[in-house]
Parts: structure tokens; C-alpha cells; sequence
């Protein structure tokens, strides 16, 4: 086992941090500490994962009462340093209200919380996140109610242009189109990349789709990140 | 001192609880109430100072609101 560490940042709330420990411990083979979010000082700095939950019961808005946390400030720091960092689920929408990431996670267009398997296409496969992906279809699972992806006309379109979109919801086939599109997020996007190419951040959880039970695709994704740490 | 900071959507946010809610006023027969947008307001109690205020200005849109979405109005109580 490499002595790289993989921090996992805990708040009251966060539901999916077990799971994202297993995963990262068996699938990237490094060890992990989790990170209470009254942390101020963050010593390894290797690879931050925000995980999936409800952070202080989603208060507010889902992902705004965390971004205030200590722990978050010192991901702040760090991601300008050039630290990598995924934000899962509620991890995504904690990246987007501290504005390490564009556009706004808001209510799902059915006003249901979804919770059901999705195929990705993979568009970006030069990132770090997804170069063990190869432009392919994956399956992960979706679980929440405020996954629509929102943002500016003029950011949708510089996301675009920048090639920062690594996944968008399709068909098992790689089809996007809106009937693959399980939440009305604009041009299916399900995760995202900052300008800088080292914060990613996803609604669906690929610590989902690591064992037998499931699909296993998340094992590739979580075997792609070793060689960035 | 009491301000109530009133936050709604911006204009073209998907909004499908307002939706849902226009949609049943129709079906109650209400044919003159066109448009129904959902919002939320705080009542803050901030001091008598100038710093107070700024204060209120600076957590409505750093944490109240997200500039993305919504809109922010302070108005005294």
C-alpha cells in the first residue's frame, strides 16, 4: 500500500463518507483519514474528497452552511495550490456555492428526489478524473433531489469551450439527448471540472459501483485517479 | 434593528414548485391569478450602526442568497 494519503472531509450530515473510505482504500490502493469539518489546518495533501449527504441538513440551500466550515476554507487554499479535489453529490454542490466550481445545483425539473442507475458518456477523457476512462459510457448511480445542473448562458458556454464538462447523462449507447436526462440539468452535464483542471465535481457516485452487488465501472474511475497522487 | 431580506429566484430558474402550485390555483377555478413565483425571507436583528448594515448586505449575498440563482432585497421592518 503506497503512504499517500487521501483526505475525506466529514460534516454533521455527510452519509456517503463510509462507502467513498472503502472505495478510495480498496480501489487506489493509498491510505485515508477522514477530516472533521472544524479542521483549520489540513496536513496531507495529496487528494481531497468531499462526500455525498445532506451537510448540516442541507439548511438553506444543499451544500451553502458547509462551505463556511473551517476544512472547506483549507480546501479553498488548497485547490489554488493545485491539491486535487472531487466533490461527490452534495461534494458537488458544496463546490459550486463556494464558487471553486461554476453554475448551481437546484431543484431536480420533477421535483422528485431521483435515485436510479445512469449511464455517462464520458467527454473529456484528457482530465486527470477520467483518463482511465477512455471516452467511454459508464454507469453510475444518481440519488438526490437538487442535481439539475444550472448556470449563465455565458458560463454554460465557456464550460463548453473549455472542454470542462467530463460527463453528461446518456443513453447505454452514449446517446445524449433529454430523454437520458434524469433531472433537467442544462445539456445533460452530470460533472464538471474547474479552469484549472484539478477540482471535479459529479452528482453521481461512483463509490456506488465498486463491488460485486453493483455495476463495478466505479473501480475504473477510482483506479484512473492513482497515478495523480 | 429588524430588516427582512427577501430572496426569490431569477428571472428563467426552473421553478417547478411555483409551477406546481399555479397549477392547482387553476384547477381551484381561479382564472384571473396568472403568475405565482415561491420566495423565502429572514428577519435579521442587526445593530444601530453603519457596520451592521454592511454586515446584513455582506450575508445576503455571500450566504443568504447564491448570486447564481437568486435575487436579494433588504428592506426595514
Amino acid at each position: 500500500m503506497s503512504k499517500r494519503v487521501v483526505s475525506i472531509i466529514v460534516f454533521p450530515g455527510s452519509n456517503c463518507d463510509r462507502d467513498l473510505e472503502i472505495a478510495v482504500r480498496n480501489h487506489m490502493n493509498v491510505k485515508t483519514e477522514y477530516i472533521w469539518h472544524n479542521e483549520t489546518n489540513l496536513k496531507n495533501k495529496e487528494m481531497i474528497f468531499i462526500p455525498g449527504g445532506f451537510s448540516f441538513g442541507d439548511y438553506l440551500r444543499s451544500g451553502a452552511l458547509a462551505t463556511k466550515s473551517p476544512a472547506i476554507k483549507e480546501v479553498i487554499r488548497l485547490s489554488k495550490k493545485g491539491v486535487p479535489i472531487i466533490g461527490i453529490c452534495n461534494g458537488f454542490q458544496i463546490l459550486t456555492e463556494c464558487n471553486l466550481l461554476e453554475g448551481s445545483l437546484i431543484d431536480n425539473y420533477n421535483q422528485l428526489f431521483i435515485c436510479k442507475e445512469c449511464f455517462l458518456r464520458v467527454e473529456n477523457s484528457e482530465s486527470m478524473f477520467s483518463s482511465n476512462l477512455n471516452k467511454s459510457v459508464v454507469k453510475f448511480p444518481i440519488a438526490h433531489a437538487q442535481g439539475n445542473f444550472y448556470t449563465s448562458k455565458d458560463d454554460l458556454k465557456r464550460l463548453e469551450d473549455n472542454n470542462q464538462v467530463i460527463f453528461r447523462y446518456s443513453s447505454e449507447k452514449g446517446r445524449v439527448s433529454k430523454i437520458s436526462n434524469p433531472n433537467g440539468s442544462l445539456n445533460n452535464i452530470a460533472g464538471i471540472i474547474n479552469k484549472e483542471k484539478n477540482v471535479l465535481g459529479l452528482m453521481p457516485h461512483p463509490e456506488r459501483a465498486v463491488d460485486s452487488l453493483n455495476d463495478r465501472d466505479g473501480i475504473k474511475f477510482f483506479n484512473g485517479l492513482k497515478n495523480f497522487i | 434593528m429588524i430588516y427582512r431580506v427577501y430572496i426569490n429566484f431569477k428571472k428563467g430558474i426552473l421553478d417547478p414548485e411555483s409551477e406546481a402550485i399555479m397549477k392547482t390555483i387553476s384547477r381551484m377555478g381561479f382564472s384571473s391569478i396568472k403568475k405565482v413565483s415561491k420566495g423565502k425571507f429572514f428577519d435579521v436583528e442587526i445593530s444601530k450602526t453603519k457596520k451592521g448594515l454592511k454586515d446584513l448586505e455582506k450575508i445576503s449575498s455571500d450566504l443568504l442568497s447564491n448570486p447564481v440563482i437568486e435575487n436579494f432585497k433588504i428592506i426595514k421592518k
